[in-house]
């Protein structure tokens, strides 16, 4: 029989990354993009565009974003479609194709997916990933986080993504919709946010929501500025340096109340007996766990009910897929056999 | 940790397992054994709610007189606001617990609100401004014409997803209609009106179910419970797409007629939290597109979103009066 390889995969709003166990790991942006018409299709060469290389030549594409809102929408083939071309180039770039090193029949996938996408439309999601792969696991995003951390008993994991942030408080179970919550404020919303105020500011300059994006992913913090912003964007057509410290602070700030609410709130549903050592231990992943002051500003609202620590990943992104490959690896035989679509 | 780890494992791999043979997750999933003989007392329970209702109807003080609609539409369902019954035949409102509608008590919930915008438009008009104003316009308009309305927020706040549901659940309210405003940052040519009811989740045919099981035993009032809640969770889903029907294409087409360009997307299904968790018929309209400058000109006036407010309460009462609409809790 041939080798098996494993796999563990983070199907992200934003980005979704790849572990296999040959050694390999990729990320790449969750855009997927068809030729829009003719003339795209003729130089563009290809019948269709993923990551980075969808993102650039967007104004000829039909450019999907296959899981934003954290969610699958179902009735929407296009959807369906994206996400199964995201994991076959997910799983190419590792080697499985049909000519590759790896056929496909021999791969055992787990797949993380946002904790609101799961808990909603399983059977869906299940369905949009048939027969890409020979066995396949679905969990919770946040799930695999704390699995490949060993965080798996009294830890509450904020995970900061696009889309969602998505909590969930680990009690040595696999995680129930009491343990998990879900907030559509995340990095979108900030980027949208941070838009809307720069063009309040400097309504001349002409700036984009992917110029935004980027300047957030570099330069976002909450509380005191650790130094001042300033990024060049066309105004009138000259290239300008702008001062956007005070927007990165307002937009980046939007995130810090429905966080801390949601976290306190899930906090005080935790066994009076528990509560300290989950305060304790709390770990920010996901892109928005980069963003500068806020593990600070986390601990200062914990305060009030006693001090806790929030930790933070230097590298959120392979937290998610390197847990999904440790589930996958450490998944009996008996059970992949169970999970073959 | 070993262990922990090993028993974690095991659960998600069930979990997984019981996705693929269909069953819906395990907090719902009903009690096998149970349901053979619930399904056999199924006729029972339906000789008791018909002997129920035709009691009820007997005694109940104020029979309906002069309707157009079916006399089922009273069997189980007590006419609110008897006692706020207009006493003078001036103009006050109307009171619609004396026509045959089915639908007393709306909740609106205008999306977003507070550190939350939502969509924004090139002009910094933002969705949760958009959703608050229509939602007030609507509420207006059905207070009018003698609906209950309950908001899930009347100024500029977040309200969690989870909280609005609650609210719409505690108050015994008939529908729930959410308001939102699409953007579709690639696609900003094209705009068009849509509206969301819940789409079908891992719901198994109870059939199904029932044919997986042959073992009989007693059952607890719990079980009992979770089983009239899976097979109404079916009636809600078919009222949540009526109503979402209905509301479509009362917004196309008295939007259309003002705003030339606009899309019909149609009614699609996704499962939006609020619609989860709420317990009514419930709905989600995107009433129209951020992203698309012209469109975002319109939503910035008084006047278009009156026009949305007017629509969807043409919507909301096109299926309030249908003749066939059923009562909640069946």
């Amino acid at each position: 029989m041939a080798e098996i390889l494993h796999v563990g995969i983070d199907l992200g709003t934003s980005r979704s990354a790849i572990s296999a166990s040959n050694g390999e790991r990729f990320v790449v942006d969750s855009y997927v993009g068809w030729p829009a018409d003719m003339v795209a299709k003729k130089v563009l060469k290809r019948h269709v565009l993923i990551g980075h290389e969808a993102v650039n030549n967007r104004t000829m594409l039909d450019l999907h974003r296959p899981l934003e809102r954290g969610l699958l929408k179902e009735g929407s083939d296009k959807d369906i479609e994206a996400v199964r071309e995201l994991l076959k180039h997910l799983l190419g770039l590792v080697g499985v194709s049909g000519n590759g090193n790896v056929d496909a029949s021999n791969v055992r996938a787990v797949v993380g997916v946002p904790a609101a996408a799961l808990r909603t439309n399983k059977q869906y999601l299940r369905n949009a990933m048939k027969g890409i792969v020979d066995s396949l696991l679905i969990v919770s995003e946040p799930f695999a986080v704390a699995y490949g951390l060993d965080a798996l008993l009294h830890t509450m994991i904020i995970d900061i993504g696009a889309g969602t942030t998505d909590f969930c408080v680990m009690k040595g179970r696999y995680p129930t919709e009491d343990d998990q919550r879900t907030l559509t404020v995340a990095g979108d919303s900030i980027d949208t946010q941070l838009l809307k105020l720069i063009e309040e500011r400097y309504p001349q300059a002409n700036v984009t929501i992917f110029m935004v994006r980027e300047w957030k992913e570099k330069t976002s913090f909450v509380g005191r500025a650790p130094e001042k912003i300033v990024v060049t964007a066309p105004v009138k057509g000259v290239p300008t340096d702008l001062d956007i410290t005070n927007e990165m602070k307002a937009a980046c700030e939007t995130l810090v109340g429905p966080v801390v609410e949601t976290m306190l709130d899930l906090l005080a549903k935790v066994e009076p007996e528990f509560q300290e050592r989950v305060r304790n231990n709390i770990i920010l992943s996901g892109g928005g766990g980069l963003i500068r002051g806020l593990p600070r500003a986390l601990e200062d609202a914990l305060k009030t009910v006693g001090g806790g620590r929030v930790k933070y990943m230097h590298d959120p992104v392979f937290v998610g897929s390197d847990g999904g490959l440790a589930l996958a690896i450490d998944a009996p035989d008996g059970d992949w056999e169970k999970l073959s679509s | 940790m070993e262990t922990v780890k090993r028993r974690l494992l095991k659960q998600a791999v069930d979990d997984n397992i019981a996705t693929i043979r269909g069953l819906p997750p395990r907090n719902v999933r009903p009690a096998h054994r149970f349901l053979q003989l619930w399904i056999r007392r199924t006729p029972l329970l339906l000789i008791f709610l018909m002997l129920a209702g035709s009691t009820y109807l007997a005694s109940d003080p104020t029979p309906a007189r002069d309707t157009i609609a079916p006399a089922k539409i009273f069997l189980t369902r007590a006419p609110r606001h008897i006692a706020s019954a207009p006493t003078s035949l001036d103009a006050t409102p109307l009171d619609t617990s004396a026509l045959p509608l089915s639908v007393h008590r709306v909740v609106i919930d205008a999306g977003h609100g507070g550190n939350d915008p939502g969509a924004t438009s090139m002009r910094h008009l933002t969705e949760k401004e958009v959703t608050l104003d229509v939602a007030a316009r609507l509420k207006a308009l059905l207070t009018k014409n003698g609906f209950d309305v309950i908001v899930t927020r009347a100024d500029d706040r977040l309200i969690p997803l989870r909280d609005r549901a609650r609210l719409a659940n505690e108050s015994d309210s008939d529908i729930f209609v959410s308001i939102h405003v699409n953007s579709i940052v690639n696609h900003t040519a094209s705009h068009g009106i849509e509206t969301y009811y819940l789409g079908p989740t891992s719901d198994p045919s109870l059939t199904k179910l029932a044919a997986d099981e042959n073992r009989m035993s007693g059952y607890s009032v719990a079980d009992m419970h979770k089983l009239v809640e899976n097979i109404y969770a079916d009636a809600r889903r078919e009222e949540s797409h009526r109503l979402a029907g209905a509301i479509q294409q009362e917004l196309f087409g008295n939007l259309r007629s003002v705003d030339h360009g606009l899309e019909n997307w149609g009614v699609k299904r996704a499962p939006f939290i609020v619609l989860v968790a709420t317990e009514m018929p419930a709905i989600l309209a995107e009433v129209g597109c951020m992203s698309n400058d012209a469109e975002a000109e319109m939503l910035n006036r008084s006047e278009y979103r009156q026009h949305i407010a007017d629509a969807l309460f043409k919507g909301i009462r096109a299926y309030a009066s249908a003749a066939d609409a059923p009562k909640k809790g069946i």
